[in-house]
Protein backbone atom coordinates (compact mmCIF):
# COMPACT_ATOMS: atom_id res chain seq x y z
CA UNK A 1 0.00 0.00 0.00
CA UNK A 2 2.47 2.00 -0.98
CA UNK A 3 1.64 5.55 -0.62
CA UNK A 4 -1.74 5.28 0.98
CA UNK A 5 -2.58 6.31 4.71
CA UNK A 6 -5.24 3.78 5.78
CA UNK A 7 -7.72 6.74 6.82
CA UNK A 8 -7.47 7.10 2.93
CA UNK A 9 -8.18 3.66 2.04
CA UNK A 10 -11.07 3.35 4.22
CA UNK A 11 -13.23 6.40 3.50
CA UNK A 12 -12.40 5.18 -0.30
CA UNK A 13 -13.94 1.67 0.86
CA UNK A 14 -16.68 3.18 1.95
CA UNK A 15 -17.57 5.38 -0.67
CA UNK A 16 -17.36 2.62 -3.04
CA UNK A 17 -19.85 0.48 -0.56
CA UNK A 18 -21.90 3.32 -0.79
CA UNK A 19 -21.78 3.64 -4.47
CA UNK A 20 -22.12 0.00 -4.93
CA UNK A 21 -25.31 0.71 -2.92
CA UNK A 22 -26.65 3.06 -5.01
CA UNK A 23 -25.82 0.93 -8.05
CA UNK A 24 -27.97 -1.65 -6.55
CA UNK A 25 -30.73 -0.01 -5.58
CA UNK A 26 -31.20 2.31 -9.11
CA UNK A 27 -30.86 -1.44 -10.60
CA UNK A 28 -33.60 -3.20 -8.41
CA UNK A 29 -36.12 -0.24 -8.66
CA UNK A 30 -35.26 0.22 -12.54
CA UNK A 31 -34.36 3.67 -11.98
CA UNK A 32 -32.42 3.18 -14.94
CA UNK A 33 -35.59 3.35 -17.08
CA UNK A 34 -36.04 6.99 -16.21
CA UNK A 35 -32.19 7.94 -15.08
CA UNK A 36 -30.20 5.84 -18.06
CA UNK A 37 -27.67 8.83 -18.23
CA UNK A 38 -27.35 9.09 -14.19
CA UNK A 39 -27.05 5.16 -13.87
CA UNK A 40 -24.19 5.49 -16.35
CA UNK A 41 -22.51 7.65 -14.58
CA UNK A 42 -22.80 5.75 -11.06
CA UNK A 43 -21.67 2.27 -13.18
CA UNK A 44 -18.52 4.52 -14.60
CA UNK A 45 -17.31 5.99 -11.46
CA UNK A 46 -17.94 2.71 -9.98
CA UNK A 47 -15.88 1.20 -12.75
CA UNK A 48 -13.19 3.68 -12.33
CA UNK A 49 -12.36 3.01 -8.81
CA UNK A 50 -12.37 -0.60 -9.62
CA UNK A 51 -9.46 -0.32 -12.07
CA UNK A 52 -7.75 2.37 -10.19
CA UNK A 53 -7.50 0.29 -7.07
CA UNK A 54 -4.74 -2.13 -7.55
CA UNK A 55 -2.82 0.72 -9.55
CA UNK A 56 -3.26 2.87 -5.97
CA UNK A 57 -2.48 -0.36 -3.77
CA UNK A 58 1.05 -0.86 -5.58
CA UNK A 59 2.18 2.22 -6.69
CA UNK A 60 0.01 4.92 -4.57
CA UNK A 61 -1.75 8.14 -5.42
CA UNK A 62 1.35 10.46 -6.21
CA UNK A 63 2.91 7.63 -8.74
CA UNK A 64 3.62 9.35 -11.82
CA UNK A 65 1.97 6.65 -13.79
CA UNK A 66 -1.10 6.01 -11.69
CA UNK A 67 -1.50 10.21 -11.76
CA UNK A 68 -1.77 10.01 -15.78
CA UNK A 69 -4.06 6.90 -15.53
CA UNK A 70 -6.24 8.46 -12.74
CA UNK A 71 -6.78 12.24 -14.58
CA UNK A 72 -7.44 10.02 -18.07
CA UNK A 73 -10.01 8.29 -16.81
CA UNK A 74 -11.45 11.46 -14.99
CA UNK A 75 -12.14 12.46 -18.52
CA UNK A 76 -14.54 9.88 -18.89
CA UNK A 77 -16.31 10.39 -15.50
CA UNK A 78 -16.77 13.75 -16.82
CA UNK A 79 -18.52 13.30 -19.60
CA UNK A 80 -20.81 11.08 -17.81
CA UNK A 81 -21.21 13.61 -15.34
CA UNK A 82 -22.31 16.04 -18.11
CA UNK A 83 -24.62 13.30 -19.54
CA UNK A 84 -25.93 12.92 -16.38
CA UNK A 85 -26.75 17.36 -15.48
CA UNK A 86 -28.04 17.49 -19.28
CA UNK A 87 -30.62 14.70 -18.04
CA UNK A 88 -31.71 16.71 -15.01
CA UNK A 89 -32.02 19.63 -17.70
CA UNK A 90 -34.26 17.69 -19.95
CA UNK A 91 -36.33 16.11 -16.83
CA UNK A 92 -36.61 19.61 -15.41
CA UNK A 93 -37.70 21.10 -18.49
CA UNK A 94 -38.09 19.22 -21.30
CA UNK A 95 -41.82 18.58 -20.69
CA UNK A 96 -42.21 22.37 -22.48
CA UNK A 97 -40.98 22.35 -25.73
CA UNK A 98 -41.12 26.04 -25.85
CA UNK A 99 -38.99 26.72 -22.29
CA UNK A 100 -36.98 23.74 -22.96
CA UNK A 101 -35.64 25.60 -26.52
CA UNK A 102 -35.01 28.98 -24.90
CA UNK A 103 -33.52 27.39 -21.72
CA UNK A 104 -31.59 25.41 -23.99
CA UNK A 105 -29.92 28.04 -26.04
CA UNK A 106 -29.04 29.90 -22.62
CA UNK A 107 -27.64 27.00 -20.92
CA UNK A 108 -25.63 25.96 -23.56
CA UNK A 109 -24.33 29.51 -24.04
CA UNK A 110 -23.52 30.05 -20.24
CA UNK A 111 -21.51 26.17 -20.29
CA UNK A 112 -19.74 27.24 -23.41
CA UNK A 113 -18.60 30.53 -21.37
CA UNK A 114 -17.43 29.12 -18.24
CA UNK A 115 -15.52 25.75 -20.27
CA UNK A 116 -13.93 28.67 -22.27
CA UNK A 117 -12.66 30.87 -19.34
CA UNK A 118 -11.83 27.74 -18.15
CA UNK A 119 -9.80 26.63 -21.08
CA UNK A 120 -8.10 29.72 -21.32
CA UNK A 121 -6.80 30.51 -17.73
CA UNK A 122 -5.46 26.85 -17.42
CA UNK A 123 -1.51 26.68 -17.67
CA UNK A 124 0.05 24.24 -20.02
CA UNK A 125 1.82 22.33 -17.49
CA UNK A 126 0.42 18.38 -17.54
CA UNK A 127 -0.86 18.32 -14.06
CA UNK A 128 -1.62 21.58 -13.82
CA UNK A 129 -4.04 21.94 -16.95
CA UNK A 130 -5.76 18.55 -16.47
CA UNK A 131 -6.67 19.73 -12.81
CA UNK A 132 -7.65 23.31 -14.52
CA UNK A 133 -9.80 21.49 -16.71
CA UNK A 134 -11.32 19.61 -14.58
CA UNK A 135 -12.31 22.31 -11.84
CA UNK A 136 -13.31 24.55 -14.91
CA UNK A 137 -16.02 21.60 -15.82
CA UNK A 138 -16.65 21.24 -12.40
CA UNK A 139 -17.62 24.86 -12.12
CA UNK A 140 -19.83 25.07 -15.61
CA UNK A 141 -21.75 21.50 -13.90
CA UNK A 142 -22.26 24.12 -11.10
CA UNK A 143 -23.24 26.99 -13.02
CA UNK A 144 -25.62 25.10 -15.59
CA UNK A 145 -27.36 23.89 -12.31
CA UNK A 146 -27.73 27.35 -10.73
CA UNK A 147 -29.27 28.55 -14.08
CA UNK A 148 -31.54 26.18 -14.45
CA UNK A 149 -32.97 26.05 -11.63
CA UNK A 150 -33.53 30.18 -11.69
CA UNK A 151 -34.98 29.05 -14.77
CA UNK A 152 -37.75 26.68 -12.93
CA UNK A 153 -38.14 29.28 -10.59
CA UNK A 154 -38.70 32.08 -12.33
CA UNK A 155 -41.12 30.18 -14.77
CA UNK A 156 -42.72 28.52 -11.91
CA UNK A 157 -41.78 24.78 -12.23
CA UNK A 158 -41.60 22.80 -9.57
CA UNK A 159 -39.14 19.83 -9.74
CA UNK A 160 -39.54 16.58 -9.00
CA UNK A 161 -38.16 15.64 -5.03
CA UNK A 162 -35.45 13.04 -6.86
CA UNK A 163 -34.63 15.62 -9.31
CA UNK A 164 -33.96 17.57 -7.36
CA UNK A 165 -31.68 15.90 -4.57
CA UNK A 166 -30.07 14.40 -7.72
CA UNK A 167 -29.08 18.17 -8.61
CA UNK A 168 -28.54 19.25 -4.88
CA UNK A 169 -25.51 16.45 -4.93
CA UNK A 170 -23.99 16.67 -8.27
CA UNK A 171 -24.52 20.74 -6.90
CA UNK A 172 -22.74 20.74 -4.01
CA UNK A 173 -19.78 18.14 -5.28
CA UNK A 174 -18.77 20.35 -7.68
CA UNK A 175 -18.70 23.37 -5.35
CA UNK A 176 -16.25 21.40 -3.12
CA UNK A 177 -14.50 20.31 -5.67
CA UNK A 178 -13.79 24.02 -6.93
CA UNK A 179 -13.00 24.92 -3.71
CA UNK A 180 -10.91 21.91 -3.00
CA UNK A 181 -9.24 21.92 -6.00
CA UNK A 182 -8.13 25.48 -6.40
CA UNK A 183 -6.74 25.62 -2.52
CA UNK A 184 -4.64 22.58 -4.03
CA UNK A 185 -3.46 23.82 -6.44
CA UNK A 186 -2.13 27.49 -4.96
CA UNK A 187 -1.57 26.32 -1.00
CA UNK A 188 -1.76 23.17 0.15
CA UNK A 189 0.15 20.99 -1.74
CA UNK A 190 1.16 19.78 1.69
CA UNK A 191 -2.14 18.69 3.14
CA UNK A 192 -2.68 16.38 -0.04
CA UNK A 193 -3.70 13.61 1.84
CA UNK A 194 -5.79 15.64 3.31
CA UNK A 195 -7.29 17.05 0.87
CA UNK A 196 -7.88 13.77 -1.14
CA UNK A 197 -10.22 12.39 2.16
CA UNK A 198 -12.30 15.43 2.00
CA UNK A 199 -12.61 15.07 -1.60
CA UNK A 200 -13.68 11.83 -1.58
CA UNK A 201 -16.29 12.57 2.15
CA UNK A 202 -17.99 15.27 -0.27
CA UNK A 203 -18.35 12.54 -2.88
CA UNK A 204 -19.54 9.98 -0.07
CA UNK A 205 -22.09 12.87 0.84
CA UNK A 206 -23.79 13.39 -2.72
CA UNK A 207 -23.87 9.89 -2.97
CA UNK A 208 -25.85 9.17 0.40
CA UNK A 209 -28.14 11.95 -0.78
CA UNK A 210 -29.02 10.08 -4.24
CA UNK A 211 -29.13 6.93 -1.97
CA UNK A 212 -31.72 8.20 0.01
CA UNK A 213 -33.74 9.69 -2.56
CA UNK A 214 -33.65 6.23 -5.45
CA UNK A 215 -33.75 3.53 -2.16
CA UNK A 216 -37.37 3.78 -2.59
CA UNK A 217 -40.01 3.67 -5.56
CA UNK A 218 -39.90 6.75 -7.32
CA UNK A 219 -43.55 8.41 -8.39
CA UNK A 220 -44.11 7.71 -12.25
CA UNK A 221 -43.01 10.87 -14.31
CA UNK A 222 -45.58 12.63 -15.59
CA UNK A 223 -46.29 12.67 -19.44
CA UNK A 224 -45.56 16.27 -21.12
CA UNK A 225 -48.73 18.71 -20.28
CA UNK A 226 -51.00 19.90 -22.96
CA UNK A 227 -49.92 22.98 -24.72
CA UNK A 228 -51.32 25.89 -26.10
CA UNK A 229 -51.47 26.25 -30.63
CA UNK A 230 -48.65 27.53 -31.58
CA UNK A 231 -50.21 31.39 -32.84
CA UNK A 232 -51.26 32.50 -29.01
CA UNK A 233 -47.80 32.82 -27.75
CA UNK A 234 -46.97 34.79 -30.55
CA UNK A 235 -50.01 36.83 -30.31
CA UNK A 236 -49.99 37.64 -26.70
CA UNK A 237 -46.24 38.15 -25.89
CA UNK A 238 -45.34 41.56 -27.92
CA UNK A 239 -48.97 42.70 -26.55
CA UNK A 240 -48.04 42.30 -23.15
CA UNK A 241 -44.45 43.51 -23.46
CA UNK A 242 -45.82 46.64 -25.11
CA UNK A 243 -48.53 47.23 -22.42
CA UNK A 244 -45.80 46.85 -20.17
CA UNK A 245 -43.14 49.31 -21.97
CA UNK A 246 -46.39 51.90 -22.00
CA UNK A 247 -46.63 51.44 -18.31
CA UNK A 248 -43.29 51.77 -17.36
CA UNK A 249 -42.99 55.00 -19.79
CA UNK A 250 -46.22 55.82 -17.52
CA UNK A 251 -44.03 55.48 -14.49
CA UNK A 252 -41.14 57.46 -15.65
CA UNK A 253 -42.87 60.56 -16.37
CA UNK A 254 -42.99 61.09 -12.70
CA UNK A 255 -39.32 61.56 -12.37
CA UNK A 256 -39.48 64.01 -15.37
CA UNK A 257 -42.68 65.96 -13.82
CA UNK A 258 -40.23 66.02 -10.29
CA UNK A 259 -36.97 67.21 -12.51
CA UNK A 260 -39.49 69.99 -14.06
CA UNK A 261 -40.98 71.47 -10.59
CA UNK A 262 -37.28 71.49 -9.36
CA UNK B 1 -5.14 35.32 -2.33
CA UNK B 2 -5.95 34.40 -6.08
CA UNK B 3 -8.67 32.23 -5.18
CA UNK B 4 -10.49 34.47 -3.48
CA UNK B 5 -13.07 35.53 -6.26
CA UNK B 6 -13.87 31.88 -7.06
CA UNK B 7 -14.81 31.52 -3.04
CA UNK B 8 -17.09 34.64 -3.52
CA UNK B 9 -18.22 33.06 -7.07
CA UNK B 10 -18.69 29.99 -5.28
CA UNK B 11 -20.56 31.76 -2.18
CA UNK B 12 -22.81 33.45 -4.91
CA UNK B 13 -23.74 30.25 -6.40
CA UNK B 14 -24.73 28.61 -3.33
CA UNK B 15 -27.27 31.11 -2.11
CA UNK B 16 -28.55 31.24 -5.80
CA UNK B 17 -28.92 28.00 -5.92
CA UNK B 18 -30.64 27.42 -2.45
CA UNK B 19 -32.95 30.50 -2.99
CA UNK B 20 -34.32 29.04 -6.36
CA UNK B 21 -35.20 25.75 -4.80
CA UNK B 22 -37.53 27.46 -2.35
CA UNK B 23 -40.86 27.22 -2.97
CA UNK B 24 -42.10 30.46 -4.52
CA UNK B 25 -44.62 32.59 -2.29
CA UNK B 26 -46.96 32.82 -5.30
CA UNK B 27 -47.43 29.37 -5.72
CA UNK B 28 -50.52 28.00 -4.64
CA UNK B 29 -52.55 24.79 -4.96
CA UNK B 30 -53.40 23.81 -9.04
CA UNK B 31 -57.23 25.06 -7.87
CA UNK B 32 -55.67 28.56 -7.57
CA UNK B 33 -54.39 28.65 -11.01
CA UNK B 34 -57.50 27.95 -12.74
CA UNK B 35 -58.96 30.62 -10.67
CA UNK B 36 -56.48 32.75 -11.92
CA UNK B 37 -57.06 31.40 -15.78
CA UNK B 38 -60.88 32.48 -15.18
CA UNK B 39 -60.53 35.57 -13.84
CA UNK B 40 -57.70 37.51 -15.07
CA UNK B 41 -59.20 40.36 -14.21
CA UNK B 42 -57.94 42.87 -11.99
CA UNK B 43 -59.17 43.45 -8.40
CA UNK B 44 -58.03 46.69 -6.84
CA UNK B 45 -58.35 49.25 -10.21
CA UNK B 46 -61.60 49.88 -9.42
CA UNK B 47 -60.68 51.97 -6.33
CA UNK B 48 -58.58 54.69 -8.18
CA UNK B 49 -61.74 57.25 -8.22
CA UNK B 50 -60.98 57.26 -4.18
CA UNK B 51 -57.51 57.13 -3.97
CA UNK B 52 -57.65 59.64 -6.66
CA UNK B 53 -59.47 61.96 -3.97
CA UNK B 54 -57.97 61.27 -1.10
CA UNK B 55 -54.77 62.46 -2.51
CA UNK B 56 -56.15 65.45 -3.89
CA UNK B 57 -54.68 69.07 -1.96
CA UNK B 58 -57.55 70.29 -2.06
CA UNK B 59 -59.26 68.17 0.29
CA UNK B 60 -57.11 68.75 2.59
CA UNK B 61 -56.87 73.14 1.83
CA UNK B 62 -60.74 72.85 3.15
CA UNK B 63 -59.85 70.90 6.08
CA UNK B 64 -56.74 73.11 7.16
CA UNK B 65 -59.13 76.23 6.80
CA UNK B 66 -62.72 74.72 8.96
CA UNK B 67 -61.10 71.83 10.48
CA UNK B 68 -59.10 71.47 13.71
CA UNK B 69 -55.18 72.87 13.80
CA UNK B 70 -53.94 68.77 14.10
CA UNK B 71 -56.60 67.27 11.57
CA UNK B 72 -54.92 68.30 8.22
CA UNK B 73 -51.49 66.18 9.12
CA UNK B 74 -53.64 63.26 10.76
CA UNK B 75 -55.60 62.72 7.84
CA UNK B 76 -52.88 63.31 5.19
CA UNK B 77 -50.62 60.70 6.94
CA UNK B 78 -54.26 58.39 6.90
CA UNK B 79 -54.55 58.86 3.22
CA UNK B 80 -50.84 58.48 2.39
CA UNK B 81 -51.35 55.15 4.09
CA UNK B 82 -54.03 54.53 1.98
CA UNK B 83 -52.67 55.13 -0.70
CA UNK B 84 -49.27 52.74 0.15
CA UNK B 85 -51.82 50.11 -0.02
CA UNK B 86 -52.87 51.01 -2.92
CA UNK B 87 -49.83 50.40 -4.70
CA UNK B 88 -49.12 47.40 -3.31
CA UNK B 89 -52.55 45.96 -4.41
CA UNK B 90 -51.99 47.49 -7.90
CA UNK B 91 -48.76 45.49 -7.74
CA UNK B 92 -50.35 42.67 -6.92
CA UNK B 93 -52.72 42.66 -9.56
CA UNK B 94 -49.69 43.56 -12.43
CA UNK B 95 -48.19 40.27 -10.76
CA UNK B 96 -50.58 38.48 -11.00
CA UNK B 97 -51.33 39.04 -14.76
CA UNK B 98 -47.63 38.58 -15.49
CA UNK B 99 -48.11 35.52 -13.65
CA UNK B 100 -50.16 34.60 -16.09
CA UNK B 101 -48.21 35.64 -19.26
CA UNK B 102 -45.22 33.24 -17.82
CA UNK B 103 -47.50 30.34 -17.59
CA UNK B 104 -48.88 31.35 -20.89
CA UNK B 105 -45.00 30.60 -22.23
CA UNK B 106 -44.77 27.51 -20.47
CA UNK B 107 -47.56 26.16 -22.23
CA UNK B 108 -46.39 27.69 -25.34
CA UNK B 109 -44.69 24.95 -28.00
CA UNK B 110 -42.87 28.17 -29.18
CA UNK B 111 -41.06 30.79 -27.11
CA UNK B 112 -39.24 33.82 -28.33
CA UNK B 113 -36.47 35.09 -26.27
CA UNK B 114 -36.67 38.46 -27.20
CA UNK B 115 -40.18 38.58 -25.76
CA UNK B 116 -39.39 36.96 -22.73
CA UNK B 117 -36.05 38.82 -22.25
CA UNK B 118 -37.96 42.00 -23.19
CA UNK B 119 -40.81 41.52 -19.91
CA UNK B 120 -38.41 40.50 -17.28
CA UNK B 121 -36.75 43.77 -18.16
CA UNK B 122 -39.79 45.44 -17.76
CA UNK B 123 -41.13 44.06 -15.00
CA UNK B 124 -37.88 44.18 -13.31
CA UNK B 125 -38.17 48.35 -14.51
CA UNK B 126 -41.79 48.08 -13.13
CA UNK B 127 -40.56 47.01 -9.47
CA UNK B 128 -38.08 49.70 -9.50
CA UNK B 129 -40.70 52.47 -10.67
CA UNK B 130 -42.90 51.63 -7.72
CA UNK B 131 -40.36 52.08 -5.53
CA UNK B 132 -40.13 55.70 -6.83
CA UNK B 133 -43.67 56.26 -6.24
CA UNK B 134 -43.70 54.94 -2.77
CA UNK B 135 -40.72 57.61 -2.36
CA UNK B 136 -42.64 60.42 -3.80
CA UNK B 137 -45.00 60.09 -1.54
CA UNK B 138 -43.32 59.66 1.66
CA UNK B 139 -42.04 62.99 -0.15
CA UNK B 140 -45.25 64.23 0.15
CA UNK B 141 -45.43 64.20 -3.37
CA UNK B 142 -49.26 63.56 -4.62
CA UNK B 143 -48.59 61.95 -8.09
CA UNK B 144 -52.01 61.93 -8.77
CA UNK B 145 -51.97 61.98 -13.14
CA UNK B 146 -48.79 59.52 -12.71
CA UNK B 147 -50.92 56.90 -10.91
CA UNK B 148 -53.84 57.08 -12.96
CA UNK B 149 -52.10 56.24 -15.85
CA UNK B 150 -50.37 52.96 -13.46
CA UNK B 151 -53.81 52.04 -12.75
CA UNK B 152 -55.13 52.83 -16.88
CA UNK B 153 -52.53 50.43 -18.31
CA UNK B 154 -53.37 48.10 -15.14
CA UNK B 155 -56.92 48.38 -16.50
CA UNK B 156 -56.08 48.23 -20.39
CA UNK B 157 -53.78 45.18 -19.83
CA UNK B 158 -56.14 43.38 -17.63
CA UNK B 159 -58.93 43.40 -20.28
CA UNK B 160 -56.64 42.96 -23.05
CA UNK B 161 -55.30 39.47 -21.34
CA UNK B 162 -59.01 38.51 -20.73
CA UNK B 163 -60.13 39.08 -24.27
CA UNK B 164 -56.78 36.59 -25.00
CA UNK B 165 -57.67 34.22 -22.60
CA UNK B 166 -61.64 33.98 -23.20
CA UNK B 167 -60.05 33.47 -27.31
CA UNK B 168 -57.28 30.90 -25.95
CA UNK B 169 -60.67 28.83 -24.23
CA UNK B 170 -62.54 28.36 -27.43
CA UNK B 171 -59.54 27.70 -29.72
CA UNK B 172 -58.69 25.30 -27.05
CA UNK B 173 -62.23 23.93 -27.63
CA UNK B 174 -62.15 24.06 -30.80
CA UNK B 175 -58.83 21.98 -31.12
CA UNK B 176 -60.30 19.18 -28.74
CA UNK B 177 -63.36 18.84 -31.09
CA UNK B 178 -61.05 18.43 -34.07
CA UNK B 179 -59.04 16.33 -32.36
CA UNK B 180 -61.75 14.10 -31.28
CA UNK B 181 -63.78 14.01 -34.86
CA UNK B 182 -60.50 13.24 -36.16
CA UNK B 183 -60.13 9.74 -33.94
CA UNK B 184 -64.01 9.01 -34.48
CA UNK B 185 -62.63 9.04 -38.05
CA UNK B 186 -59.94 6.65 -37.41
CA UNK B 187 -57.17 9.34 -38.56
CA UNK B 188 -53.57 9.45 -36.83
CA UNK B 189 -53.85 13.42 -36.31
CA UNK B 190 -50.01 13.67 -35.69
Amino acid sequence: MAGISKYVLWVWALNVAVELGLLLALASRKHYRNYPAFFSYICVDLLQAVVLLPGYLRWGFSAALTERFAWGTQGIVIFARAWAIAEICWHLLGQYSGIWALARRILLFFAFLVALYSILTAGWQWDQTVLKADLGLELTIGVVIVILFLFARYYEIVADPALRVLAIGFFLFSCFTVVNGSILQHKLKQYEDLWRILGILAFLASLSLWFSAFRKPLPVLASGPALLPGDVYRTLAPEVNVRLRRLNEQLSKLGRSRKHRS
Amino acid sequence: MFYLPLFGLIALLLILFFWSLRRPRLSKPVGDQAVAFEDPGPRHITYFPQIRQALEPADLAYLASRGPAGLPRRVRKERRRVAFSYITALRGDFQRLLRLARIIAVLSPEVGAVHEFERLRLSVQFSWRCQLLRLRLVCQLAPIPELSGLSCMVSAFAVRMEAAMKELGERAAMAAELASSLESRGIDSR
